[in-house]
């Protein structure tokens, strides 16, 4: 058990971890404990894999008081939030699955597919908490006696069984099959031989059966196929218990290998086995391979999708490539078995692997890698050249986000490059165009925002741009803005009322909070001198001296007054916004103005649980969105080349990988290229 | 087309974020040596910036010498620097002294009248510097015999290969050389990421193609912008 694997479900309670523990331990020990591990097993089976399994009924038991609980747990926690703020609702234990039936195996932890997966769990994670939020009284109550009767006689691990596990074993798992392409997670119930056992979440198989030819055995295949778009996929098989006469075949095959024989000898199917250690490629005449393997060892089997080849390892050591020129489309892991008695346990990477197949999955990625590296771009933009090509897309960046100044610079820096290699006498000076004028309006905008001055931003949008904003389109644009609007004058009151602490800091903060984000005789005046220069001159340019500060030279009044004024304003505002935008219907809005709204509840917001929304990075998510929609209004493409080739890249990728698994599987445009 | 259509829309969704194309930008500026748009950057964007820019400047000194031909001066700032680079980089030490004798050659080329006596500090260069380490390595040995035959052959005359030496284009890739081996003796990345994107972009598509993903014909990166095209009858008309 390892922090990456679950790594992003929230913070859990001391004691839901520690029988994760537990639990995780019996497990390992091969410890069958039925009941708990059914009610776990079904947990994982459903949500991992879209299986709907017959709830045994004292887990259906135990659901019901779960969800009890909840309810009982959530007004608890109002309570709390009434008090004192510091439980978000989704961080405890009532949401939190000990099982999460994600995982990410560490050697695809930079697999785009992989975190692709991850990303449509969550989604529906969070779907089904919403689920749960909207609808906690449709459930039978705690008073019910039966399960009272019953929650003395559990286990204590299923009081935390959260109600939104349940939730997703009744979600539609639409995208869990023929599009999304998951993981192996379990031997499969349906896909084996009679005679097999599926035993711990479908991870260990035993056999209870008989066999009687020689070539009899019984295999399973895994609940889905390796898929491809990881590039290279890996598992083990421990061998807890083999028979001393006993055959034992781990690898992998289609659907259309029989699997009452051992996988390697049937067609479709390939495998290592341990009585000779031979290897079998689609025949039943094997090629003397590596060692034998018997009770205890642990193989590995990874097959590389992008060389068509596969490999096995014993005990942690790399045994060699086995078979080569595989090109068969869905593949399941496979392993087959013949003696009573004999029993397998696999790891498909919820837990660490003996092999180092993470770097062996480095090694890959660092010859693609390097093979990128000498890759030649003159065909991307002819006929400019590597440098050429960076310094345009640069630039152009620049100048579509706005960075004036930057922009300039950087031209700058290049045109003194250029002078120095004496090559090329372009003029120095940028040509002022049409293009400028707005780069700088649209910088000033996004400057009033990053300042946190949603007040001045609207109104140089609206100078500029007057219609920009009232579009239809960016009807979104402009309440988030409005929104913002009130989670600075949030942010400038917490300020203060942590500011009246030390005097020092006192007066300053006043002068910020005149100047920002409220409606002073001075605002007005700016309001007027804004329209006169707008009407007045065409050229808006030198409107840089607009004096933006001039509310800062209002004398500071006493803090007390001062902090009354500041609350009856936030208010004022409050009720405005809610006047503004309280019709529309539209859910998403709904709920951030809710969210906006509901942060005035909080003494100290910058503790509460809804902080995040006054992380400054929020001001430059909507001074970005501003950008776009007055680009859009300008008729200039919503994003810059930079930006679309990025995308472009990883749509490659992608469509590439998916379809034959090759070099693009190991690539990831957001962790390879856009960071350290 | 519909397929492509779905291309587009998946593009949509796989925006990268602005902070991420920020840190790319800020990492191309900083890495390859463009202190005055770095600090801008740091402003305009509100990153505050842990970069110092002084060490900026110091590789763009570098570079810019070298650039101008004064590979001697480059030298010396090189070895301030940090003494190391040159001492345990012998390949590169080489390029900038062949890179001096070129530049030699290139001043006799151009101002003398070709008497050969003119060629003489050449030559003494070329003996003194890079004539020890020639019979070194076989490399060596036919850098230092081509940039000798630049003082034989009038320019006029010379065939490309040779040519080559006397293309400023040299010194870009020498001070390129350089300010790589500056930036990873101080442990720091040799190469701003976003060339390997750039790559990773022709790369992508490259494969795409040979694994026969159907794409349209061509795949404008969006460098040129929508005004470069007429879009009113859908001809692509470059201005």
């Amino acid at each position: 058990m390892t922090s990456r694997d679950y790594s992003f479900s929230p913070p859990t309670e001391p004691n839901t971890a520690t029988y994760r523990r537990q639990s995780y331990a019996n497990v390992t020990a091969g410890i069958n404990t039925p009941t708990q591990q059914e009610s776990d097993l079904n947990a994982m089976s459903s949500a991992g894999t879209g299986e709907q399994e017959s709830v045994p009924s004292t887990a259906g038991h135990s659901r019901h008081h779960s969800r009890a609980m909840d309810i009982d747990d959530r007004e608890a926690q109002r309570k709390n939030i009434k008090d004192k703020e510091t439980r978000d609702p989704y961080a405890t234990k009532t949401y939190v699955d000990d099982h999460l039936p994600f995982f990410t195996p560490s050697y695809l932890r930079h697999s785009r597919h992989v975190q692709r997966l991850h990303r449509a769990y969550e989604e529906r994670l969070t779907q089904a908490r919403e689920e749960a939020l909207l609808h906690p009284h449709k459930e039978p109550s705690l008073s019910t006696s039966s399960s009272n009767v019953n929650l003395s006689k559990m286990h204590a691990s299923h009081i935390h069984r959260p109600a939104v596990q349940d939730v997703i074993e009744r979600l539609p798992l639409a995208t869990a099959d023929d599009q999304s392409h998951p993981l192996p997670s379990r031997w499969s119930e349906e896909d084996k031989m009679n005679g097999l056992d599926i035993l711990a979440d479908g991870t260990e198989i035993r056999f209870v059966g008989v066999t009687k030819t020689s070539d009899e055995a019984a295999s399973t295949r895994t609940d889905h196929p390796m898929p491809k778009e990881c590039g290279l996929y890996y598992f083990e098989v421990t061998i807890l218990s083999k028979h001393k006469d006993g055959l034992i075949g781990i690898g992998f095959s289609s659907k259309k290998a029989n699997l009452n024989r051992l996988p390697g000898w049937e067609n479709d199917s390939w495998a290592y086995h341990g009585d000779d250690g031979y290897s079998f490629a689609c025949t039943a005449s094997g090629k003397s391979y590596g060692p034998k393997f018997s009770s205890n060892d642990t193989i590995g089997c990874g097959v590389n999708f992008r060389t068509g080849t596969a490999f096995f390892t014993k005990n942690g050591v790399y045994l060699g490539e086995a078979f080569k020129g595989i090109k068969t489309d869905r593949l399941f892991p496979s392993v087959g078995i013949k003696k009573p008695g004999e029993h397998l346990r696999v790891n498909f990477g919820r837990t660490p692997f003996i092999f180092d197949i993470d770097r062996l999955m480095a090694h890959e990625r660092q010859v693609i890698m390097r093979q990128i590296g000498e890759f030649d771009v003159s065909k991307l933009h002819p006929p400019d050249d590597e440098n050429t090509l960076i310094h345009k897309l640069v630039g152009q960046y620049l100048a579509h986000e706005g960075y004036v100044e930057t922009a300039q610079a950087f031209a700058q820096d290049l045109h003194d490059q250029r002078q120095s290699l004496a090559a090329n006498t372009q003029s120095s000076s940028l040509p002022k165009s049409e293009d400028d004028i707005h780069a700088i309006k649209r910088q000033k905008i996004r400057k009033s925002i990053l300042d946190g001055d949603i007040d001045k931003a609207l109104k140089y949008a609206s100078t500029y741009y007057p219609n920009t904003l009232e579009e239809d389109v960016n009807k979104d644009v402009y309440f988030r803005l409005k929104c913002r609007k009130f989670i600075e004058m949030i942010r400038r009151l917490s300020e203060f009322n942590t500011a009246t602490s030390s005097p020092t800091a006192l007066t300053k903060s006043i002068d910020s909070l005149a100047s920002n984000g409220f409606e002073s005789d001075a605002q007005m005046e700016l309001d007027d001198q804004l329209q006169r220069e707008a009407s007045t001159s065409a050229e808006l340019l030198p409107a840089d001296d607009v004096d933006m500060d001039i509310s800062q030279e209002l004398p500071p009044k006493s803090s007390f007054m001062k902090e009354t004024k500041l609350l009856d304003d936030v208010l004022a505002y409050g009720r405005k916004l809610k006047h503004e935008f309280g019709s529309d219907p539209r859910q998403h809005v709904k709920k951030q103005l809710d969210d906006t709204l509901a942060i005035i509840a909080y003494p100290n917001p910058s503790e509460s649980p809804l902080a995040s929304m006054l992380d400054p990075q929020g001001r430059v998510q909507i001074a970005e969105e501003i950008n776009r929609a007055i680009l859009v209004s300008l008729g200039k493409p919503a994003s810059a080349a930079l930006e679309k080739m990025c995308a472009q890249t990883q749509v490659l990728l992608d469509e590439t990988a998916r379809k034959t698994g090759n070099a693009s599987a190991f690539v990831n445009v957001s962790n390879d290229f856009l960071r350290p | 087309m519909p397929s492509h259509d779905s291309l587009d829309r998946k593009m949509d969704d796989l925006k990268p974020s602005k902070s991420d194309i920020n840190w790319v930008i800020m990492d191309y500026l900083v890495s390859e040596g463009y202190p005055g748009a770095a600090e801008n950057f740091a402003r305009e964007t509100n990153l505050c910036s842990p970069i110092e820019i002084e060490s900026i400047r110091d590789r763009v000194r570098v570079q810019t010498a070298i650039h101008a031909g004064q590979i001697a001066e480059a030298i010396d700032l090189i070895n301030e620097m940090d003494a190391e680079i040159l001492d345990t980089n012998h390949v590169l030490h080489f390029h900038l002294l062949q890179l001096q004798l070129i530049e030699i050659i290139r001043g006799v080329l151009a101002n003398g009248q070709g008497r050969s006596v003119e060629f003489r500090p050449a030559i003494e260069f070329a003996t003194a510097q890079l004539a020890p380490r020639a019979p070194t390595d076989p490399v060596y040995q036919t850098a230092l015999e081509r940039t000798m035959a630049l003082m034989i052959f009038p320019p006029e005359k010379m065939v490309p290969e040779f040519k080559e030496l006397l293309d400023v284009k040299l010194r870009e890739k020498v001070a390129t050389k350089v300010n790589r081996a500056i930036l990873e003796s101080r442990g720091e990345r040799p190469e701003a990421k976003i060339r390997q994107l750039v790559r990773a972009r022709a790369w992508a598509e490259a494969e795409s193609r040979d694994a026969k993903v159907d794409l349209p014909p061509t795949f404008d990166i969006g460098l040129d912008g929508p005004e470069m095209h007429n879009g009113n009858d859908g001809d692509v008309m470059v201005l």
